[in-house]
């Protein structure tokens, strides 16, 4: 039992990889037209649990073509990941934004189907105001996906209340080599307005690729960066 | 795609998926430069902070 779980969780991990690598190129418009359907090695739950993970980024190419998915194809598997995996009662706040970004971007980049897409699950921000920067950081470099423009408004809004808290955990990060909230922080940051010029970015992001390329979700994240808002190239 | 997908979940897979998106941060000790200049403050204050008046003791 112990080893099915082990298996399923470097399954896991491994699948998450190949599909940011697969947004991460449609970004960069290295492989022509997208469909998250035609990134997707596998067909089973393993595959609906990377969707999950990765949340809105699944459906960022769309995003960045400002075209909807051709075919149902995208739309039957999203639809699948959010029954299969809704959070759950004890779910933390992370997944319950993560599952709600997934929703709104379905809603704005996928066609909808008959039924329409689930509720968006009401979802708590008081933490934006309260938590000490550096759980501040981590929380948001975890909501990163919701950076895609457009999406998750009011978070963004309280969010850049606390832009300087960002850039603090953005160093913090980089400092400590954490490559993965590094990326996630720099990309919120690269939507926010008010970044101070002091920061770095530009340059704290191709850093950040440069250490950071053996993870895809950092490529992904900073690509993301790059491509959505201009910052790092 | 190759077959039809299955929506059947493992209990141990909707926990990575939990674990993978609310994963902690990494163990370890990092201070706040302004924190430790506060408590060094603070500390050197106590030292050199004349000592406490003490009532003389009436023989």
């Amino acid at each position: 039992m112990a080893e099915q779980a082990q298996q399923e969780s470097t399954s896991l991990s491994a699948v998450v990889a190949d599909v940011a690598t697969g947004v991460a190129l449609a970004l960069e418009g290295e492989c022509g037209s997208y469909a998250l359907s035609g990134v997707l090695a596998q067909d089973d739950a393993v595959a609906l649990a990377a969707i999950r993970v990765l949340g809105a980024d699944v459906l960022a190419p769309y995003a960045l073509h400002g075209g909807a998915a051709r075919g149902g194809a995208d739309e039957t598997v999203v639809r699948k990941a959010l029954a299969a995996y809704p959070p759950r009662a004890d779910a933390s706040e992370v997944s319950v934004w993560t599952y709600r970004g997934l929703v709104e971007a379905s809603r704005a980049y996928l066609p909808g189907g008959p039924g329409g897409w689930p509720p968006e699950p009401p979802a708590e921000s008081e933490w934006v105001r309260t938590e000490p920067w550096p759980r501040l950081a981590h929380r948001a470099s975890q909501l990163a996906a919701l950076s895609l423009p457009g999406l998750a408004p009011g978070l963004a809004a309280d969010l850049a209340v606390r832009t300087e808290d960002l850039a603090r955990g953005f160093v913090r990060a980089v400092r400590r080599r954490d490559w993965l909230q590094a990326a996630g922080l720099g990309r919120w940051l690269a939507r926010l307005p008010d970044v101070p010029e002091t920061l770095g970015l530009d340059a704290g992001l191709r850093y950040v690729r440069r250490m950071g390329d053996s993870d895809a979700r950092v490529t992904l994240q900073v690509t993301a960066a790059r491509r959505f808002h201009g910052r790092g190239a | 795609m190759a077959s039809q997908l299955t929506a059947p979940v493992g209990a141990a897979l909707a926990a990575e998926v939990e674990d993978l998106l609310g994963s902690a941060e990494p163990e370890g000790i990092y201070r706040d430069t302004r924190e430790c200049t506060g408590i060094l403050l603070l500390a050197g204050l106590l030292l050199l902070s004349p000592p406490t008046p003490r009532p003389k003791s009436v023989r």
